[in-house]
């Protein structure tokens, strides 16, 4: 018998999966795994906030200042009027477990933010951007708001977990990581927290003014120059659309019977 | 904005590394056809009745890159362990190209066949990330050729 060489079949050593289907099988399961885990761990914060009390909270975050997220501007002279006006507004809170800490940040975005143990953020950008008291106390009656609906816990819980996770799976250091990329987290609120939050603001402005007065005229005018201020790209994005926002307030202050129309009271600078 | 640019270099990567695959293969076809025929066979003695009039080692060296595409899938792929299907082309590719390398060094000094081969593999390092990327993978295919003197003398 002659021997005829023959060429080998095709494909043996190569898998007959097309790369494109291999590489959306990927895509597609890893991302279902991720989600997946990405709840049960926010699940996971909800249940440590249901143990952990706002008062063990005060306790533990007694004095805490991130200084990679915060870059404090000591020498602003509007710190202590700020702080004053939280110490103001705080009593209309009577049950309040945090003892409120101001501190501003020397950034020109205007910002608010609050964290845990309760400290209460300014940016300059924002002391600059207001124009009566009655719209900087209404900010931070908002940002009040996030501490009665201990939002701020969650925000922070929530992105050092999920931040954690990630640099597990890409294996980058995990202790290196931790607050600083908490940063963009934070501020994902939702509508409805924000919301929440806007509606303790007016409250306890009410409460403070007697009338609701100029307390979201800040958004009314963010809501005119939306499109020319480019600085206020991070409040907007992070926060719903100022017009809407505007409007539920308003609303809002209608259902309630709050006044609006009243004395404004002037900034000291 | 932020997953623009991978997006772009992974479509680029996939067609470019996808059009350059094929055209390899085929390439390896055409000249695995030309080559059929020619002995290259692993066992490390001719049979006994068999004579060499003269034997040199021959080898086929290439070094194949990886494309973004498929370092991105292997690199998911790594999360969860499997077949890294997207690696098996290349090296069957790269494989094949060392033989038919091997076979042309062979047979371009007029040996008849090439008994006793090899196939080696190594990783080239990538000089960024400390060493640790990949830039391609080395295969080497080496044997001995052999030139008979009487070659199928006793055979009827």
């Amino acid at each position: 018998m002659r021997f005829v060489a023959r060429q080998p079949k095709e494909g043996i050593n190569v898998s007959d999966t097309h790369p494109l289907v291999e590489a959306g099988t990927l895509v597609v399961g890893l991302t279902a795994i991720f989600v997946i885990i990405a709840v049960v761990l926010i699940f996971m914060v909800e249940v440590v906030l249901y143990f952990v009390s706002a008062e063990d909270e005060a306790k533990l975050f007694d004095g805490w200042l991130p200084e990679d997220l915060v870059t404090v501007s000591y020498t602003d002279e509007r710190l202590l009027e700020t702080q004053a006006l939280v110490d103001r507004l705080v009593l209309h809170w009577p049950d309040a477990p945090y003892e409120f800490r101001v501190e501003i940040d020397d950034s020109e975005q205007a910002n608010a933010m609050a964290l845990p143990g309760g400290l209460v953020i300014v940016t300059q950008g924002l002391l600059d951007e207001v124009e009566s008291e009655n719209e900087l106390a209404f900010v931070l009656g908002h940002e009040l708001g996030h501490f009665k609906n201990r939002d701020h816990v969650r925000a922070l819980g929530r992105g050092v977990v999920l931040s954690i996770f990630f640099a597990a799976v890409t294996g980058n250091d995990v202790a290196g990581i931790g607050i600083k990329s908490a940063d963009l987290t934070l501020r994902s609120f939702s509508r409805r927290q924000e919301a929440k939050a806007d509606e303790f603001g007016l409250l306890v402005v009410n409460s403070e003014y007697g009338h609701v007065n100029e307390a979201w005229r800040l958004f009314e005018r963010w809501d005119i120059k939306d499109d020319s201020f480019i600085d206020l790209v991070t409040y907007l994005s992070t926060h719903p659309d100022s017009g809407d926002r505007v409007a539920n307030m308003k609303r809002h202050a209608e259902e309630r019977g709050w006044q609006s129309d009243g004395e404004i009271t002037p900034l000291s600078w | 904005m932020n997953f623009g640019m991978p997006l772009l270099i992974l479509m680029i990567a996939y067609f470019i590394g996808t059009h350059l695959e094929k055209r390899h293969f085929q390439s390896i076809l055409k000249r695995e056809d030309e080559a059929r025929g020619f002995p290259v066979v692993s066992f490390d003695t001719m049979p006994d009745n068999w004579t060499a009039s003269r034997s040199d080692l021959v080898s086929g060296s290439v070094v194949i890159s990886l494309d973004y595409f498929k370092r991105v899938i292997a690199g998911l792929r790594g999360l969860i362990g499997g077949r890294i299907k997207t690696y098996e082309p290349l090296l069957d590719r790269a494989r094949r190209e060392a033989v038919l390398r091997m076979i042309e060094d062979a047979r371009s000094q007029g040996y008849d066949a090439v008994f006793n081969v090899r196939l080696e593999t190594s990783r080239l390092a990538n000089a960024t990330r400390d060493g640790k990327g990949t830039a391609g993978v080395e295969m080497l295919a080496y044997g001995t050729a052999v030139k008979f003197a009487s070659r199928f003398a006793n055979a009827q």
